[in-house]
């Protein structure tokens, strides 16, 4: 508690709370923290919520208004979906049980529903044969008829009043291929992504730095034992050492989870602290304090926890910092390849995912990824320069 | 000052005797301290003093066993008696116990000897914790009272203030604090004064003597400053290239010193008042020898001004001259005005 206390006094923090940017930044990375909380502790956003269909594909973003093709493949998209249910067994039930998230088949009698369904295809079916759109004037004489065919066919449908706010948010930034909604799926990868980054950073720079710092401390075949270990690991470039531990755990029931990511990103990552934390404490075995420290007869291990590792801290948070970003960018390339997380929506499945749309100009879905991960990776850079330059001892000043 | 010091007649707290440390390096095994014995006695300030490299610090550390664990090691011979244990051959949960608790140790840079992180208090607590059976509110309890002891301003404030916020002064009555909250029987000082100012360094010394007279603790002072030497010490070694060249009380080492290496020492201090206009300050010419390439025979032969064939010859033997004091040398000074010495008979 002294320690926290002391540290918010400290003159690093009232350096770091002056640099307005990095405050501001700090606000971000802290809403990006929280949002992934909310969604890892109060299920904000459902892990169901990213698969369901929410409407038709590619639906744009900030509901804007798709191409006339666009809006009557969507209209032929709800009414074949209808029409699909009519032909069941039990088409009462079959429409009920269709969810496009919050929108519900409008409560009417059926055979209302078969005669609203009946002349909105007969519409549709008209509009298709014209197939007449090659001019803007063509185009503008089609679209009374196109917003016709889309009332009939809202109609249909329904949206609760209690649940109109979410089913509005769920279109913001439109729809992939499959009809789901791409802001759900950006804001559930923001959890994956801090989970990968506080995770892997956390543990790495305990591991790394415990490591570096008994190594330095001890010297002789701990330190030997250590240099060995991570000159090894970062040896064999560490995108084929993933691969290698993906593949290791391909059919095994961590296979394609979260847990693959940490552990295959912890046996690389912790070099970066190690590496500097030991010699920050060859440095320091030698001052005095810790050779006060053996003169007061304290034990090794004790002068190592207490007196050495405590004073690498800046060395620690740093390096924490750096890490984070570092394990989030590395996840989506990993994601992006297809090596990384597959039971969960993620940035870089969502940017490989995107490729096909890309080439159809649909830009929503890499767009958004691109963006949530952008705000993070920036905020976070600047924040990691400004703690650099407030707790760098080589930057005072 | 102590003016002339009677001779101790209680036994020994520490016994060194024969301590060679060497140190393995690329140019072979060096023994930075050679055959080095010397006695402390209770409640008495013994000075080590010498010029860079001539082996003060390693016989400080060789008594905490401090060593670099690989390199630096005692030969069989070397006998560290304290407390009936010999220290030299001690193993490591031995050496813990008297560490801190039989024997502390002050260092010369107040600046980096307290840990950054901690209060005053918890490093204060943290010794006390270690060595005593005290519970955490009469540990507190003592850590204030120590403050008082070292003369610290405010100390129940203080205590609860970090390194940082103390000045160098400070910071070194509160090593000193540290360092005998435990009450040790011997404090080594490590050049405890160098990094301090004078008028600082004049208040530590009396505080370190006030404190030796109260608690009874024997103070090994290593030093290169013989204005330090002459204002607290009882007793005074003498080293030069790792041996012990001269001995004995601060009164004759001072009045009359016997080795030419002392001699020259003592001329070499600027003395206020007594400078002739045009006169330069007398040095000692020439640099203390490489431990790698030692002279045969005398080790300060290459500097001495009174050098003769025998020097180069045959390496002196550590004789006594009189009571209590001891000099390696073959021609000591004094020794054709004051008579025939003993040493000179025995060679």
């Amino acid at each position: 508690m002294r320690i926290l206390q002391r540290f918010f006094r400290s003159r690093g923090v009232r350096k770091l709370a002056r640099n307005r940017l990095a405050m501001f930044a700090l606000a971000i990375v802290l809403f990006y923290g929280v949002v992934a909380a909310a969604i890892l502790l109060f299920r904000l956003v459902p892990l169901e919520a990213t698969r369901e269909r929410v409407g038709p594909q590619n639906l744009p973003g900030f509901f804007a208004n798709p191409s006339p093709e666009r809006r009557l493949e969507h209209a032929d998209y709800y009414l074949g979906l209808l029409l699909r249910q009519l032909k069941e067994e039990d088409p009462a039930r079959a429409l009920r049980s269709i969810a496009l998230a919050e929108r519900r088949v409008v409560d009417k009698p059926l055979a209302e529903i078969r005669d609203a369904l009946e002349k909105a295809s007969a519409l549709y079916e008209d509009m298709v044969d014209r197939d007449e759109l090659y001019d803007d004037a063509q185009v503008a004489a089609v679209i009374p008829d196109i917003e016709r065919l889309e009332s009939m066919v809202d109609s249909l449908f329904v949206v609760p009043a209690d649940s109109s706010t979410i089913y509005s948010m769920r279109l913001l930034f439109g729809t992939d291929r499959q009809g789901r909604s791409i802001f759900m799926r950006a804001i559930y990868s923001v959890k994956v992504a801090v989970q990968v980054g506080a995770v892997v950073a956390l543990v790495s720079v305990i591991l790394g730095s415990f490591l570096g710092a008994a190594a330095a401390f001890f010297g002789g075949w701990v330190d030997h034992a250590v240099i060995w270990l991570y000159s090894t690991f970062s040896a064999i470039p560490s995108l084929v050492l993933l691969l290698v531990l993906v593949y290791m755990f391909t059919d095994t029931f961590v296979e394609g989870t979260i847990y693959t990511i940490y552990c295959a990103f912890c046996m690389t990552f912790w070099i970066g602290p190690c590496r500097v934390v030991r010699g920050e404490t060859l440095r320091l075995k030698e001052l005095e304090y810790v050779q006060a420290a053996k003169t007061a007869g304290f034990g090794r291990f004790y002068i190592l926890l207490r007196h050495v590792l405590p004073n690498t801290a800046h060395l620690m948070f740093i390096n924490f910092s750096l890490l984070f970003i570092g394990a989030i960018k590395s996840e989506v390339i990993l994601s992006f390849l297809g090596l990384g997380i597959k039971n969960e929506p993620s940035w870089g499945i969502m940017i490989n995912q995107s490729r096909p749309e890309v080439i159809n100009g649909f830009f929503w879905q890499i767009g958004a990824a691109t963006a949530f991960m952008f705000v993070l990776v920036l905020a976070f850079n600047i924040l990691t320069d400004a703690l650099q330059d407030a707790f760098d001892p080589k930057h005072l000043g | 000052m102590t003016a002339v010091q009677s001779t101790p007649t209680k036994d020994p707290v520490l016994q060194v005797r024969h301590l060679t440390t060497s140190f393995k390096t690329d140019q072979g095994v060096v023994t930075a301290v050679d055959d080095v014995s010397f006695d402390v006695f209770p409640g008495e300030t013994l000075g080590i003093v010498g010029e860079s490299g001539c082996g003060k610090t390693v016989t400080s550390k060789s008594i905490m066993r401090l060593l670099p664990a690989r390199t630096g090691f005692l030969t069989p011979e070397s006998k560290i008696v304290f407390d009936s244990i010999d220290l030299a051959h001690a193993n490591e949960s031995t050496m813990r116990g008297v560490r801190g608790n039989g024997i502390a140790m002050i260092f010369q840079e107040p600046m980096t000897a307290l840990n950054p992180v901690f209060t005053i208090g918890w490093q204060i607590d943290e010794a006390l914790k270690y060595h005593t059976k005290l519970s955490k509110t009469e540990r507190r309890t003592k850590a204030i009272e120590m403050l008082e002891l070292v003369e610290m301003p405010n100390p129940e404030r203080r205590v609860r203030e970090y390194p940082h916020q103390l000045s160098g002064g400070m910071r070194q009555r509160v090593m000193i604090a540290i360092a005998l909250c435990c009450e040790p029987e011997i404090l080594i000082a490590d050049e405890p004064t160098t990094a301090l100012d004078v008028t600082i360094q004049a208040q530590i010394l009396r505080l370190m003597e006030g404190l030796k007279r109260e608690l009874d603790t024997a103070i090994l002072l290593i030093t290169h400053d013989l204005g330090v030497v002459a204002q607290v010490c009882d007793r005074v070694l003498v080293m030069y290239a790792g041996r012990i060249i001269e001995s004995g009380s601060v009164h004759d080492v001072f009045h009359r010193a016997r080795h030419p290496y002392t001699k020259a020492l003592l001329e070499s201090i600027p003395k206020a008042g007594r400078r002739q206009r045009g006169s330069r300050l007398p040095t000692i010419e020439g640099i203390v020898p490489a431990l790698t390439s030692l002279p045969h025979g005398c080790r300060f032969q290459d500097r001495c001004d009174h050098r003769e064939q025998r020097c180069v010859d045959e390496e002196p033997r550590l004789e006594s001259v009189s009571e209590g004091c001891q000099v390696r040398c073959h021609f000591p000074l004094g020794a054709s005005t004051g008579g025939e010495s003993k040493g000179r008979v025995e060679a």
